[in-house]
């Protein structure tokens, strides 16, 4: 209606010239609006059911997102020095990376089950284009992710050596004060015990070690089954006109697909027997019943 | 970036404000506009989910109403014909109009009158109605680009529409630069005077109000010229790499299609030449052929590094490393294996059609003197059966251009030479070439010898040398812009339309040419551009030539004059 309204008291005079102001907001290039921005005017109609994996798989996205921050601070906590023996800091890496992963793993697989469409349709196009997008997020997601916990490994590897440095330091600048048999005795049991932290402190960390390079493997499938949907920036597959192309040939192709399976089906060899053979029936009945009257 | 990241403006700020899936309906000439400045996953990270054509979209019946429909389409009568059967029967959400240039009022009431269902939520203009092609060089593309050659009688209509494109092209590079210029045009040539009156007459009356800008010190200058002051630098050979690509083989909205001359696997069919988005050609797209295969076989050596790295996996370290590195590596083994194809294609080339020795009669040609000598060369090129129809044209060509008024005997000879060694020449050609762009019909100073002080200069610079036989050859653009730079361009050869003078030196400067561009220009422009002489110079042109499509419009123009002749 407010189109129609324009027209008519233009026609009146002087109302396109007031509506048709200059757009004085943007410092880049020149633009000027004929009909006003209207809200909310229209409806925007139901999305198709798979619009509703697709939203789910962003939130996904998203939950991962603010887990990845908790994440960036536990680790960073964690490689502080603490009195403590930092398990709780330990259990809660672990917790959230795998919470993480989980995520990852779950939405990648309902990116390439439910939301692959066949078919030139326009809105399998929409759905392969949505398809795209969310896999270049999940992708860059797990990048983030393995970096994250690249580094991470590495600062515990170095805080590991220097623990293991340390020890053998402290072992062996232990001035050889007293040689008495009885401090030697006292020594080796003090050396025994400190051993057996170390170790311990070491499997603790191996194990953790082992753990992260799992997860670093998991997220490197992931990545290597979402590489084939995301584009390659500066390539051709990049470029708009190229795509608009594609869809065309591939609809071109399509329908010429169905033309000629539809020609090959009507001069198949099955169907011409199948008709042979129909019409032998008939004729065979046909004389069957001849053969019963006349005789 | 000037033209680019205007162009890119417009796009963003078209998707920006409206949320939710959308699709974005372009049509055949938007589409090129939006392809070279935003790439497809640019779009989609915009929410973006459905690229089509408006003509395609007509086709479907499929109901989409939970898409928002972005229109971006050129302001044509066909265009609004496809808008109104779209708005009587709509298939989306929502309707959001965007132009690219002025509307008329009569195509806004129209549109109303179809909105039936009040399904369009805006309608606005967005000037980006040119191919920003690189930072400082657009291009019209227009399919129809011979019309410029042709009188007005011959063909009125069509050179209109010819007229009215450019200048609507033109108006929407001022609109988006925010600026309103001086204008000047090429004294010889009707077509320049007619655009850029019809240029003045849309700026300073038909729309001064959206062209009424804040006057800052010194207005721009938009210099109109025609293609036939400058017909040498479409017909040479080029040694700089993107010149080289176009003239070899061919750009198209920096798109390089290789399908024609060879057999490829798929994904190096065709390849993109942006400086915008690929850095190796954005440092060597000025360089000269030889340069650039040493900065290639650099950049191969670099990849195999990487490559034997990437092959030498031992530890899980290691492991982690190539698969976080892995995209970052298949981008590099995309770029240098295009980079390696286009080398080695244009080398096939070069190799095949002896392109070094013709280009080297063909410099001479342009840049030195010595009739003689360049008569046994041109010969002798004529004779050799290696030679392609297309290079003996052009050196003839050539020959015409500079040698038409000396010794008329002998260029009769190489007309008979050609015509008889060429079997799909057709004759008169380069009659016709030299009747549009002879001595007389030029501007401006092609050869450097009507003015006392380029000749001293040629004798100066042939004392000195060249450090590069092939890329010796200056266009007459060089020489333009510098006498703009020094505020030394002459009143006679270029007048003011109206009655705006200027004293002085401009900041800005937007050059036009009518008939074409050429990438040898825009080098010329992105040189003079780096130098920091104080002027920001900007190149545009109706289409990007190359010797090829240059020919294509003579002969197509000759056509129509010779059947418009036959008739009257």
């Amino acid at each position: 209606m407010i189109l129609k309204e324009l027209r008519r008291r233009s026609l009146l005079g002087g109302l396109c010239k007031t509506n048709t102001m200059k757009d004085q907001s943007f410092a880049n290039g020149e633009s000027r609006y004929r009909l006003q921005l209207r809200k909310g005017a229209a409806t925007v109609g139901l999305p198709p059911a798979w619009v509703d994996v697709s939203e789910e798989i962003a939130s996904n996205v998203q939950r991962a997102r603010v887990k990845m921050n908790e994440l960036a601070k536990a680790h960073a906590k964690a490689l502080m020095p603490s009195f403590g023996d930092g398990k709780e800091d330990q259990q809660n890496i672990e917790a959230l990376t795998t919470e993480i992963t989980n995520l990852l793993k779950k939405s990648e697989k309902k990116l390439l089950q439910k939301l692959s469409a066949a078919g030139p349709s326009e809105d399998s196009n929409v759905r392969k284009n949505v398809q795209r997008q969310l896999a270049t997020d999940l992708q860059n997601l797990s990048m983030e992710l393995r970096k994250k916990q690249s580094t991470y490994l590495k600062c515990l590897r170095q805080q590991m050596e220097d623990a293991a440095d340390l020890e053998m330091n402290l072992n062996g600048n232990r001035p050889k004060e007293e040689d008495d048999d009885l401090d030697d005795m006292i020594f080796s049991e003090h050396q025994m015990a400190r051993l057996k932290q170390s170790e311990v402190y070491t499997v603790e960390r191996e194990r953790e070690i082992q753990q992260i390079v799992e997860s670093v493997n998991e997220l490197a499938q992931i990545m290597k089954d979402l590489s084939v949907l995301v584009i390659d920036q500066g390539t051709i597959v990049d470029r708009i006109d190229y795509n608009i192309q594609n869809v065309a040939t591939t609809v071109e192709e399509g329908l010429k697909q169905l033309q000629k399976a539809e020609r090959t089906q009507k001069q198949g060899g099955m169907v011409m027997c199948a008709t042979v053979l129909v019409i032998m029936c008939f004729v065979m009945l046909v004389l069957l019943i001849l053969k019963e009257i006349i005789f | 970036m000037v033209l680019v990241s205007a162009v890119r403006d417009y796009v963003y700020r078209m998707l920006q404000d409206i949320s939710g899936m959308k699709v974005l309906i372009l049509d055949s000439q938007t589409v090129s506009i939006v392809s070279v400045v935003y790439s497809q996953s640019e779009l989609l990270q915009k929410e973006v989910f459905l690229v089509e054509l408006i003509d395609s979209i007509s086709k479907s019946k499929e109901s989409m109403s939970h898409l928002k429909a972005v229109y971006f389409l050129r302001p044509t009568s066909e265009n609004i014909q496809y808008m109104r059967r779209q708005l009587s029967n709509p298939r989306f959400g929502e309707y959001h109009l965007f132009f690219s240039n002025m509307l008329k009022d009569t195509q806004i009431h129209l549109l109303a009158d179809s909105d039936e269902q009040e399904v369009v939520q805006q309608v606005q203009e967005f000037y980006a109605d040119f191919i920003a092609v690189d930072p400082y060089h657009f291009t019209l593309n227009m399919p129809s680009n011979h019309y410029y050659i042709l009188p007005a009688v011959v063909d009125p209509s069509n050179l209109q529409h010819f007229c009215d494109r450019a200048v609507d092209g033109i108006g929407a590079v001022f609109l988006a630069l925010k600026r309103r210029p001086i204008i000047r045009y090429s004294r010889a040539s009707d077509i320049a005077k007619r655009i850029a009156q019809e240029t003045a007459k849309l700026m300073y009356q038909q729309e001064s109000g959206l062209f009424d800008f804040r006057r800052m010190e010194m207005s721009p200058l938009l210099l109109i010229v025609d293609r036939r002051d400058d017909p040498v630098t479409p017909l040479l050979n080029q040694w700089t790499y993107q010149a080289m690509v176009h003239e070899l083989i061919g750009i198209q909205d920096n798109k390089v299609d290789l399908r024609s001359i060879g057999k490829f696997p798929k994904d190096q069919q065709e390849v993109v030449l942006s400086s915008e988005q690929d850095a190796f050609f954005k440092a060597n797209m000025y360089e000269n052929f030889g340069d650039i295969g040493m900065n290639i076989k650099r950049m191969v050596d670099d990849f195999q590094q990487v490559a034997k790295s990437n092959q030498n996996i031992q530890t899980i370290e290691d492991m982690a490393k190539f698969v976080d590195n892995y995209p970052e590596y298949r981008k590099m083994h995309g770029n240098v294996s295009k980079h390696v194809t286009l080398v080695t294609e244009m080398s096939k080339i070069v190799e095949e059609r002896k392109l070094m020795l013709v280009s080297e009669t063909e410099q001479d040609l342009a840049c030195n003197g010595g009739q003689v000598a360049a008569f046994e060369a041109v010969t002798n090129l004529l004779n050799n059966e290696s030679v392609s129809d297309i290079d003996r044209l052009r050196l003839v060509m050539l020959y015409a251009l500079r040698y038409e008024k000396e010794s008329p005997v002998q260029l009769m000879q190489l007309f008979n030479k050609l015509a008889s060694r060429s079997a799909k020449y057709k004759p008169g050609l380069v009659q016709f070439l030299l009747k549009q762009a002879g001595a007389d019909k030029r501007t401006g100073d092609l050869y450097g010898n009507r003015d006392f002080l380029n000749i001293a200069r040629n004798m100066a610079r042939g004392l000195k040398g060249v450090e590069n036989v092939y890329t010796q050859h200056q266009p007459l653009l060089f020489q333009t812009m510098e006498s703009i730079i020094k505020g030394r361009l002459r009143d006679v050869d270029y007048p003011y339309v109206g009655n705006h003078f200027q004293q002085g030196r401009p900041q800005e400067v937007v050059i036009f040419i009518v008939g074409g561009t050429t990438y040898e220009e825009s080098r010329s422009v992105a040189q003079l551009n780096a130098s920091n002489s104080g002027i920001r110079f900007i190149l545009g042109g109706t289409a990007v030539l190359n010797s090829k499509r240059f020919l294509k419009d003579l002969e197509e123009a000759q056509g129509i004059a010779r059947s418009n002749a036959n008739v009257v």
